[in-house]
C-alpha cells in the first residue's frame, strides 16, 4: 500500500484536484486582472455556445480528428503490414518509421513550415516541377487546403504510433491461421480481411483511441503553422488564447471542461469496445 | 510465418522506398537547408543538395558572436546552452522520478492486494484520457500559489503527473507476465518484500524499465505547450520553446531556423537510432494490454 | 555521458570567464547581470552591448522575441509573479492593461527629470501619474516609397490621395515589372491591425466615438472604406497573396529587396535601415512622403515603445541604469542607424535633422504635428483583445472567407465582447 501512496498523492494533487477546480471555477468569473471571483452559474457555457470563435475551433478540431484518424489508421496498418513482411534490416526501417514520432512536435511543425513556404518551400517547388501547379501557391489562403496540410503534419508525427501498435498485434497472429487460409484458397487480400483484421482488432481499437485523443489535443502544429488564424484554430489553441492572451481564465476553463467531456465520451466508446473484444479473445 | 500471403517483392520495395521517403524526407530537407547559404535558399529552383555548403547558421547558434539582419550581435550560445540544459534537466528528472514511482507502484498494483486496487488503477489510467488543457489553468494557478512556476521542481511535477499513467501501465503489465516462482523462492529464503523487489524482480523487468524510461524521456523532451506556459524565462525554458522564438525573431533567416531545428532533433534521433530495440518493445508491451 | 561532461566543462569555463568585478562608486552595479526582453528591433549590436558593459560593469543579455509573442510572455510571467526579464518592452498599447495591474516600477523619480521632459512621448506611458516606461522608439507611420521604381513607372511624385496611390501601384505593376507593388501585412498580427487603423485615418475617420462606440460598421464610414480599399487592392493583384501569412516585418523585407515599391504603413525609423547599403538592396531610393488622405488632410498616429522594469525584478538598480544609458544621445543615434529605432529625444531629433542625418527629415518634421495617439484618453485595457480580433477578421476577409461587411460587423461584435469582459 505504501508503494502505491506516492502515485495517489501525485495524481491526486496534480490531476484530480485541478480537474475539480476547473469544473468549480468554470461556474465563476475568474480573471487575474480583476478582483473577486463571483459566482455566475452556467453563463460561461451559454456564452461558449454562442461564441463564433468556439464554433469555428470546434469545426476545425473535428476536421482534424477525422482526417488524422483516417490517415493514421490506413497508413499505419499499411506500414505495419509492410514492416512485418520485411526480414532484412527491419530494425533500421523501424527506426526510420519511428523517428517522426520521437522528435519534438514543435520542431516537426517548423520543418514542415519551411516545406510549405509559398515562395521558397519544397512543396511548391516539387509541385511545379511535376507540372501539378502553374505557379507558387499560397496554400494557407485556402481553408480546406490549410486544414489538410496541418492535419498532414500531425499524421506524419502520429502514424508511427499506430504502425507500432498494429505491428505488435500482427506479431501475435499465429502463422498456422494463414496456412489454413492459403490451403482454403484465399489470396492475400481475402486472408487480410478474414484472418488478420479480426485478430488485430484489439490493437486497432487502442490505436484508434490514441489517434483520436491526440488529434483532439492538437496544438503545436496549428500554432506554429498558422498562428491564431481562425480558420485553422483548434479548441486547445482557443483555450490558450482565452486564458493566456485575453486573461479570461474561467472562460478558458469552461471551454476545456466542455471539450474534456466530449473527448472522454469518445474514449469511453472505444474502451467499451475493447472490453467487449478482449472479453472474447 | 507469413510465407503464404506474400505480396510481390517489387511491391514491397516500392512500399519501403515510399515509407522511407515519407518518414525521412522532411528531416533530410531540414538538414540540407541548415547547411545552405541564405542566398541559395531564396531561389525558385529546387536543389537537393546545398549548392554552396556553409556552416554559418550553426556558427550563429553556437559561436562567439551571432548576426541579426546584417548586424553583428552578441552570441546566442548562452541562451541556447541554457535551454539545452533546461531540456536535459527536466527530461532526466521527470524520467527518473516517473520510472522510480512506476517501478514501485506498478509492483504494488500487480502483486499486492489492497482495497480499491482495481478502481484506483483504473482511475489513474483514466487520467490519460483527460486532455492536458483541462487541468492546465488551475494547475497554473496552483503552481503560482506554491511559487513553483519557472522552477525545475514545478515542471518535473507536471511531467510526472502526465507520464506516470503510461509508465505505470507498462510496468504493471510486465510484472503480471513474470512468473511468481522467483519471488516465492526469494521469500522462502527469508528476503523481505522490498528486498525481493529490488534484487530479484527489477533486474528481470529491466527491459521494461528502460522502455518506460525512453518513452518518458522522449515525451518530456518534446513538450511545448506546458513549458510555454510554465517556463516563461530562461531559468527553465527548454529548447522546444526557444527554437520557435528564433523563428519569430529571425523571420526570414530560414537557414538559422532549420539549423536550430536540427540541433533539437539530435538527442531524440540518437536515442531512436541506438536504443531502438527497447523503445519498440516498450511501445509494443504497452500496446499488448 | 560524454555530452554531459562537455556541458559541465562548458559551464565551468563560463563561470571562470565571468568572474565578479569589484563594484566601485562609478559603477555601483558592476558585476550584476541583467536580462532584457525586446522585439527584433531591439537586438543591439555587439559593439553597443560591449560598450554598456565597459561603462557600467553590468553584464547584459538581450533576448529577442517576435513582437506578438512578447505580450503573451510578459502576461504569463507577471501573472505567475515572476519577472520575464529585468528590462522589458512596454508597448503603448499595453499601458492600460499593465498600468492598472501595477506590474511595472514607476520611473519618474529614477530617471533624470530633464531627460523625461525631453522625450515628448513619455506622456503616453503614464498610468495614474506613474511613468511605467521610458520610450526608446518614436515610431509613427508615414508613407515610404521607392522613388526609383516610381520613376521607372512614370510616377513623378509620391501619391497624396488614396486613388493616386492605387494608380501609382498599378503603374509600377505594369511598367516597372513589380508583381506586387504594395507591401501590407494581412496575417492575424498587430501590424495588420495598426495598418488598418492608419488607413481609417486616411479616409478621414476614427475607430471609436468618445464613448467607445464603433464607428466603422456602416459602408460610408472611414473604417469600412479602409478595409474595402485593402481588399480591393489585394484582389487587383497589387498586394502579394502570401501576405495573409506574413507579419509587418516580413513584408518589409519585400521592400528591402525591391520586390515592393510602396511600404504603406511605413515605420518612420525604417528609413535608416532601408537606406543602409549593408542591409537593403534599395539603399538610396527609399523616401518618405506624407500619409495620403482621401479627405485632404494627412493624419498619422504614434506607436511608441518603451523600456520598463518589472516591479519584481531582482536587479532594479542595474535595470534602470540600462534604461538611462539607452537614453543617452549617442546611443539613441546608434540605435537609429543600426536598427531603425527613431530617437525619442526631441533634442536628438533636432540635431540629426540639422546635420542632415535624419532620412527624409523635412517630410518627417511635416508629419510629426499630425501624429496623434490612437486613444486620446489613454489606451484602454481591452485594446489587446480588440486588436487581435481586428487583425483576425481582416485576415479572414483577405482570404475571402468574410466579406468586408461581415468583417467589420465581426470586429464590432468582438470589440463589444472585449469591453464587457
Amino acid at each position: 500500500m505504501a508503494l502505491a501512496l506516492p502515485i495517489i498523492v501525485t495524481m491526486g494533487a496534480l490531476v484530480f484536484y485541478p480537474l475539480a477546480v476547473t469544473l468549480w471555477d468554470s461556474l465563476h468569473r475568474v480573471d487575474p486582472m480583476r478582483p473577486g471571483t463571483p459566482f455566475i452559474g452556467l453563463r460561461h457555457y451559454i456564452d461558449l455556445v454562442a461564441d463564433e470563435n468556439v464554433r469555428q475551433a470546434t469545426w476545425n478540431t473535428l476536421v482534424y480528428v477525422a482526417i488524422a484518424v483516417l490517415l493514421e489508421t490506413v497508413g499505419g496498418v499499411a506500414a505495419a503490414l509492410l514492416l512485418s513482411s520485411v526480414k532484412h534490416g527491419r530494425k533500421w526501417l523501424l527506426a526510420a518509421v519511428v523517428l517522426p514520432w520521437a522528435l519534438p512536435p514543435v520542431v516537426n511543425a517548423l520543418v514542415w513550415l519551411w516545406i510549405y513556404n509559398p515562395s521558397y518551400g519544397v512543396l511548391n517547388a516539387l509541385a511545379r516541377t511535376a507540372g501539378l501547379i502553374a505557379d507558387n501557391q499560397v496554400w494557407f489562403n485556402d481553408r480546406p487546403a490549410a486544414l489538410v496540410l496541418i492535419a498532414l503534419v500531425h499524421v506524419w508525427r502520429m502514424l508511427p504510433l499506430t504502425a507500432v501498435i498494429v505491428l505488435a498485434a500482427l506479431q501475435s497472429v499465429p502463422g498456422e491461421l494463414y496456412e489454413a487460409a492459403w490451403i482454403d484458397g484465399a489470396g492475400p487480400v481475402r486472408s487480410f480481411f478474414s484472418v488478420t483484421l479480426p485478430l488485430i482488432s484489439g490493437g486497432l481499437a487502442i490505436a484508434l483511441t490514441q489517434s483520436t485523443v491526440f488529434a483532439f489535443n492538437l496544438f503545436d502544429e496549428a500554432w506554429i503553422l498558422n498562428g491564431t488564424s481562425r480558420d485553422t484554430r483548434t479548441l486547445l489553441v482557443q483555450v490558450y488564447m482565452s486564458a493566456f492572451q485575453n486573461l479570461h481564465f474561467s472562460y478558458g476553463m469552461a471551454l476545456s471542461a466542455l471539450v474534456m467531456f466530449v473527448s472522454l465520451a469518445v474514449s469511453l466508446f472505444y474502451i467499451l469496445r475493447i472490453q467487449r473484444t478482449t472479453e472474447f479473445g | 510465418m507469413r510465407r503464404f500471403a506474400h505480396p510481390a517483392w517489387w511491391l514491397r520495395l516500392v512500399g519501403v522506398a515510399l515509407l522511407l521517403l515519407w518518414s525521412l524526407g522532411p528531416i533530410y530537407w531540414a538538414v540540407v537547408s541548415s547547411f545552405t547559404l541564405p542566398t541559395d535558399l531564396t531561389v525558385r529552383e529546387l536543389h537537393l543538395l546545398p549548392p554552396h555548403p556553409t556552416l554559418m547558421h550553426y556558427q550563429n547558434l553556437l559561436g562567439a558572436v551571432s548576426s541579426f539582419q546584417g548586424v553583428v550581435t552578441q552570441s546566442v550560445w548562452p541562451l541556447f546552452s541554457r535551454a539545452l540544459l533546461n531540456s536535459t534537466v527536466t527530461a532526466l528528472a521527470s524520467t527518473v522520478v516517473t520510472v522510480a514511482i512506476a517501478a514501485l507502484g506498478g509492483y504494488a498494483f500487480a502483486r499486492m492486494r489492497f482495497p480499491g486496487r482495481r478502481a484506483l488503477f483504473g482511475l489513474v489510467i483514466a487520467t490519460m484520457a483527460i486532455p492536458a488543457y483541462t487541468v492546465m489553468i488551475p494547475l497554473y494557478r496552483l503552481l503560482v500559489a506554491l511559487r513553483l512556476v519557472d522552477t525545475y521542481v514545478g515542471i518535473t511535477l507536471i511531467y510526472v503527473s502526465a507520464f506516470l499513467p503510461l509508465a505505470l501501465w507498462l510496468m504493471r503489465s510486465i510484472y503480471e507476465t513474470m512468473p511468481r516462482s522467483l519471488e516465492e523462492a526469494a521469500w522462502l529464503d527469508g528476503a523481505g518484500r522490498l528486498h525481493t523487489l529490488l534484487r530479484v524482480v527489477l533486474p528481470i523487468a529491466s527491459p521494461g524499465l528502460i522502455a518506460a524510461a525512453i518513452l518518458t524521456f522522449l515525451s518530456a523532451w518534446g513538450q511545448f505547450m506546458v513549458p510555454l506556459v510554465f517556463s516563461p524565462t530562461l531559468r527553465t525554458k527548454p529548447l522546444t520553446v526557444l527554437i520557435p522564438e528564433f523563428v519569430t525573431k529571425n523571420y526570414v533567416d530560414y537557414g538559422l531556423m532549420n539549423a536550430a531545428g536540427v540541433l533539437a532533433i539530435l538527442p531524440p534521433l540518437l536515442l531512436v537510432a541506438f536504443l531502438n530495440r527497447y523503445l519498440v518493445s516498450g511501445l509494443m508491451a504497452g500496446a499488448g494490454k | 555521458m560524454k555530452f554531459r561532461a562537455m556541458l559541465l566543462a562548458l559551464s565551468a569555463l563560463a563561470a571562470l570567464a565571468s568572474a565578479p568585478v569589484r563594484a566601485d562608486d562609478a559603477k555601483p552595479y558592476a558585476g550584476q547581470a541583467i536580462t532584457v526582453l525586446l522585439p527584433p528591433w531591439g537586438t543591439l549590436p555587439k559593439t553597443m552591448t560591449d560598450r554598456f558593459h565597459a561603462a557600467t560593469g553590468i553584464d547584459v543579455t538581450i533576448q529577442t522575441l517576435g513582437w506578438d509573442d512578447i505580450h503573451a510572455k510578459i502576461l504569463t510571467s507577471m501573472v505567475a509573479g515572476s519577472a520575464p526579464a529585468d528590462v522589458t518592452e512596454v508597448d503603448w498599447s499595453w499601458v492600460g492593461q499593465f498600468g492598472s495591474a501595477g506590474w511595472y516600477l514607476p520611473l519618474q523619480d529614477k530617471i533624470d527629470a530633464k531627460v523625461i521632459e525631453d522625450v515628448a512621448s513619455s506622456k503616453i506611458f503614464r498610468a495614474d501619474g506613474k511613468l511605467i516606461g521610458m520610450p526608446y522608439s518614436n515610431d509613427f507611420r508615414v508613407l515610404i516609397v521607392n522613388k526609383a521604381l516610381l520613376a521607372k513607372a512614370g510616377v513623378a511624385a509620391p501619391p497624396t490621395t488614396m486613388d493616386e496611390l492605387l494608380a501609382a501601384a498599378r503603374a509600377v505593376k505594369a511598367k516597372a515589372s513589380v508583381a506586387y507593388p504594395i507591401a501590407l501585412p494581412l496575417s492575424p498580427s498587430e501590424g495588420t491591425a495598426t495598418a488598418w487603423y492608419l488607413l481609417t485615418k486616411a479616409f478621414g475617420g476614427d475607430l471609436f466615438s468618445a464613448d467607445n462606440k464603433p464607428l466603422f460598421t456602416t459602408p460610408d464610414s472611414a473604417g469600412y472604406k479602409a478595409l474595402a480599399w485593402e481588399i480591393g487592392a489585394l484582389k487587383d493583384g497589387l498586394i502579394d497573396p502570401a501576405s495573409t501569412g506574413l507579419t509587418d516585418v516580413q513584408v518589409q523585407e519585400f521592400f528591402k529587396n525591391g520586390q515592393a515599391a510602396i511600404d504603406l504603413a511605413g515605420w518612420v525609423g525604417n528609413l535608416a535601415v532601408y537606406n543602409d547599403a549593408g542591409k537593403s538592396k534599395v539603399a538610396g531610393d527609399a523616401v518618405a512622403a506624407l500619409m495620403p488622405s482621401a479627405v485632404g488632410k494627412s493624419r498619422s498616429f504614434g506607436l511608441p515603445e518603451a523600456l520598463g522594469v518589472p516591479a519584481n525584478s531582482q536587479h532594479q538598480g542595474a535595470a534602470v541604469a540600462f534604461i538611462a544609458w539607452w537614453m543617452q544621445p549617442e546611443n539613441q543615434i546608434e540605435a537609429y542607424n543600426t536598427l531603425g529605432d527613431l530617437p525619442t529625444s526631441t533634442a536628438v531629433l533636432k540635431t540629426l535633422n540639422e546635420q542632415g542625418k535624419l532620412a527624409s527629415g523635412s517630410v518627417l518634421l511635416q508629419q510629426i504635428p499630425t501624429v496623434e495617439p490612437l486613444f486620446a484618453n489613454g489606451t484602454p485595457g481591452w485594446y489587446p483583445q480588440f486588436s487581435s480580433a481586428a487583425s483576425g477578421a481582416i485576415n479572414q476577409a483577405a482570404k475571402g472567407q468574410l466579406t468586408v461587411a461581415q468583417a467589420v460587423a465581426q470586429i464590432a461584435k468582438e470589440a463589444k465582447q472585449a469591453m464587457s469582459q
